[in-house]
Formats: C-alpha cells, sequence, structure tokens
C-alpha cells in the first residue's frame, strides 16, 4: 500500500483525467442526445432515417472499436487527433447515442394533452417542446441520465488503450515501473469507487430536489 | 364567426367526419350532443387545427382553411385561428411544471411576448374572474378537479380569444365540482363569447344553448333550438340518445 501512497499525485492526475474525459463527454453526449431526439421525433424522413442508424450502428458495435476508429482509422483520411480529443469525441458520440435514446423515451412519457394545450393557445412546436415538453421530460430523464453519468465514469477505463493517461493507464505506467499489480489495481479501483458514490449520493440530490417542484 | 362546408375527417379508412356543415354566429353558444364516437370531439379539433381536416373548408374569425392548401398555408392559417381561439379539455391538460399563475400568462409571455409584469397583471384579473386569485403560487396537482378546470378556463381566455372551444369541461369532475365550472361557463356566455360546447350537461344546454346540434355517425342529424330538441327531437336517432340518457 505504501506504493500506492508514494505515487498518489500520479495516480491523483489519473483520475483527473478520468473525470475530465467523464464530464466532457456527458456535456456533448447530451446534447448530441437531445438534438438527436428531437430529430427522430420531429424530422423529416431522411433527418429521421439518419439519427435511427446513427443510434443503431454506436449501439451495435462496442465502444473499443469506437474509440480505436476515431483515433487510429480516421489517420487514414488525414484526421490526426490527439488521444484526449479522439477520447473525449468518441465518448460524446457513444454516450450520445445512448442518452437520445433516453430522452425519446422521456419525451414520449409526458401525455399528448400537454402538447395539445399548447398548440391550442397558439404555441408553435419548437416552443411547445422548450416551454412544455422538455422541462417535464428532463425530470423524467434525470435517474437514467444519472446512471449514464456513472457508466460513463467507468467507460472511460476503455480509453487507455489510445494511450491517455487516466486512472487504469496511470496504473499499468506503475506496474511497468514497480513490477507489483495489485496494489495499484486496488488502489485505482478504491478511486473509481469513491468517485461513483460521490456522484451517485449527488445526483440522488439533484433528482430529489426536481421531483419535489410540483 | 365559425363556418364549415363539407367538412371531413378520415383517420386511415375510418371516416369520423362525413360533410359538415356548420355556421356558428358571434355571440352564440352552440352545443354538439351526440353518443360516443359520432365525431364530436374530431369536429371540435379540426376547427383549431388539432386535427387535420381530410376534405372541405372551415373559416374561423375570418381566417380560411381548405383541406387541400399546401401543408406550410394550412399551418400558418391555423396557427392564426388559434391565436384567436381557446380550447378547454375533458382532462384540463394543465402544465404540472407551472403554477397556477404561470400556467394562465404561458401565452401571453411566448405566443404575445408580452413583458412578466403586465402578463402577471392580465393573469391575475383572469384568475379573480374564475375566483381563484389565492391559489396563484399554488402547483396544479394541489387544485382540486373543479379548480384545475377553472385555471384551465382562465388560461384559454388570456390571449382574448373570440372563441372558445370546450370538449366536455365536466366529464372528468366529480359531480359536487361540476357546478363550479358550469357556473364559470355561464358567465362566460352572459359576456357575449362565442362558445361551441360539447357536454352531457343537458340542463347547461336547455338555459345557455343558443342551438343544439346533435351529431351521429360523423354527420350533423339535427340541429334546432334547445327546447325543440328536448321536447320533440325529430330523428329517430335523437330520440334514442335522449332516452338512453334519461334512463341513467
Ligand atoms: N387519432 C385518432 N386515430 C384514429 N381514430 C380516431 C382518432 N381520434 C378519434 N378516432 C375515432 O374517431 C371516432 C370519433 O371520435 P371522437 O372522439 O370525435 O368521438 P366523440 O363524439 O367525441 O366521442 P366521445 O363522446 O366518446 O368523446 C371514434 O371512433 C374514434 O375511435
Ligand atoms: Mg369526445
Amino acid at each position: 500500500m505504501n506504493l500506492v501512497g508514494d505515487n498518489l499525485f500520479f495516480l491523483l492526475k489519473g483520475a483527473y483525467y478520468t473525470l475530465l474525459i467523464t464530464v466532457i463527454s456527458m456535456c456533448f453526449g447530451l446534447m448530441i442526445g437531445i438534438v438527436v431526439a428531437v430529430a427522430r421525433l420531429k424530422g423529416n424522413r431522411p433527418i429521421r432515417w439518419l439519427a435511427r442508424g446513427y443510434v443503431s450502428v454506436i449501439r451495435g458495435t462496442p465502444a473499443l472499436v469506437q474509440i480505436l476508429v476515431v483515433y487510429y482509422g480516421l489517420v487514414d483520411y488525414g484526421i490526426t487527433l490527439g488521444p484526449l480529443t479522439a477520447a473525449c469525441a468518441a465518448l460524446s458520440v457513444n454516450v450520445g447515442a445512448y442518452l437520445s435514446e433516453t430522452f425519446r423515451g422521456a419525451i414520449l412519457a409526458i401525455p399528448k394533452g400537454q402538447t395539445e394545450a399548447a398548440y391550442a393557445s397558439g404555441m408553435s412546436s419548437w416552443q411547445t417542446l422548450r416551454r412544455i415538453i422538455f422541462p417535464q421530460a428532463a425530470r423524467v430523464a434525470i435517474a437514467p441520465i444519472g446512471n449514464t453519468f456513472i457508466g460513463m465514469l467507468k467507460e472511460t477505463a476503455l480509453v487507455s488503450v489510445i494511450t491517455v493517461t487516466e486512472l487504469v493507464r496511470s496504473a499499468q505506467l506503475l506496474i511497468a515501473q514497480y513490477f507489483v499489480n495489485m496494489p495499484f489495481y486496488l488502489g485505482i479501483g478504491a478511486m473509481y469507487w469513491v468517485m461513483s458514490t460521490v456522484f451517485s449520493w449527488i445526483l440522488g440530490t439533484i433528482e430529489k430536489r426536481l421531483s419535489r417542484a410540483y | 364567426m365559425i363556418q364549415t362546408s363539407g367538412l371531413s375527417k378520415s383517420f386511415h379508412d375510418l371516416h369520423v367526419l362525413k360533410g359538415i356543415d356548420l355556421r356558428i354566429a358571434a355571440q352564440e353558444i352552440v352545443v354538439l350532443l351526440g353518443p360516443s364516437g359520432s365525431g364530436k370531439s374530431t369536429l371540435l379539433r379540426c376547427l383549431n387545427g388539432l386535427e387535420d381536416p381530410s376534405g372541405g373548408s372551415l373559416e374561423v374569425n375570418g381566417i380560411r382553411v381548405d383541406a387541400d392548401m399546401p401543408a406550410s398555408k394550412k399551418r400558418a392559417s391555423f396557427r392564426d385561428i388559434r391565436r384567436d381561439t381557446g380550447m378547454v379539455f375533458q382532462q384540463f391538460n394543465l402544465y404540472p411544471h407551472k403554477t397556477v399563475l404561470g400556467n394562465v400568462i404561458e401565452s401571453l409571455l411566448i405566443v404575445k411576448k408580452l413583458p412578466r409584469t403586465e402578463a402577471e397583471s392580465i393573469g391575475m384579473r383572469l384568475l379573480e374572474r374564475v375566483g381563484l386569485a389565492d391559489k396563484r403560487d399554488q402547483y396544479p396537482s394541489r387544485l382540486s378537479g373543479g379548480q384545475q378546470q377553472r385555471v384551465a378556463i382562465a388560461r384559454a381566455l388570456a390571449t382574448e380569444p373570440s372563441v372558445m372551444l370546450f370538449d366536455e369541461p365536466t366529464s372528468a369532475l366529480d359531480p359536487e365540482l361540476v357546478g363550479e365550472v358550469l357556473a364559470v361557463m355561464r358567465e362566460l356566455a352572459g359576456e357575449g363569447m362565442t362558445m361551441a360546447v360539447v357536454t352531457h350537461e343537458m340542463k347547461f344546454a336547455r338555459q345557455v344553448a343558443n342551438r343544439v346540434l346533435f351529431m351521429d355517425g360523423g354527420i350533423i342529424v339535427e340541429e334546432q333550438a334547445p327546447e325543440a330538441f328536448f321536447q320533440h327531437p325529430q330523428s329517430e336517432r335523437a330520440r334514442k340518445f335522449l332516452n338512453q340518457l334519461n334512463e341513467r
């Protein structure tokens, strides 16, 4: 355990990258998710078809393959991304597909009467979404979004394969240096667990506050 | 004020409205009666474009919609109609995430783009009118059904519509709460509002309506003054309908 203590700063830096990638990917993923959900529900035929194709491909292929495609694959077309950029891009696109399904379900869960009341009062389709549907759908979606967030935190381990020095790769580098495995793996395991628990608690608090509103 | 000619509506191969010719004059109160599934709601919803008419044409307060107009033009016309029309639903459909006052002023803020203070003073006047000024900061889930429906009426009145459409506004209410909603509607009628009302409240129809339309199977079967209709229904179908009501 001393080894972990001695290298704590190095590991914490790894945790920082894990967190950074999680937060950035979730932010972009949320934006992608909303746009794709609306595209699937309100778009014309080609747009709906495109959105469905995107969700189907992302959900039907391993995240690891998506990461490899973005980091190594795009190089063939002259697009060279740094490891961190590639990691965030790939994970954003990945989680966006899952979140779009969450949003779509949440929007569909709002009774039709809400849309009709808004339309009848003269509101446009977009005004109705923004003012009436999204705020109610957000409440429905918040719990699954929280789960996705925690899932994302753990999924970032995958980007260690494209040399992003997040937690897993930090541990691997230390292992290569000291020739012992267990303390480092247990150490980062504990760090993942602490982060998951803290975020679960924060998300739980947000959820409670939201459901108290009305 | 409201006029339809040859208005029809189909859902796939189900013909729900089969050529409706309707005239409602300004300040007139028309009650639509008819058995379940006869197309009353569909007719009302065609008038403000919640349903897209399949054939014929309609005109509300001078704004005309032909069923075979290009889609974008139709949408624009219906948007104009909706700004001048209020609708009250069986299930209230209040916005649960907004307070009572928030519900009433939403269209003033978003459609009319009034500043909040002005919208709120209009909203409070309307809430006073339906007797719910003291509930302004409550969420709808805290109100009784009758109170919710009165808020919904205030909300529909916010943009000063010249026509109000009511689709069974008291059917979801406990019997003891029906009266307070009907009272608000009577008052509105007394102020000269043009109203099309689908309801099973026969007393309201008798006392408030200028005219009763009886629908069955997607057509208007009969059209009379209320007293005449209730005492001497002319069609067999209307007689049967009234008998069934009396048996309940
Ligand atoms: N969106 C829809 N899709 C398919 N069929 C529909 C739709 N809306 C209504 N219908 C059908 O149209 C017919 C007329 O319905 P409508 O709601 O207008 O009747 P109604 O006279 O209002 O009846 P009620 O008294 O039960 O409210 C019914 O057979 C109904 O099933
Ligand atoms: Mg109906």
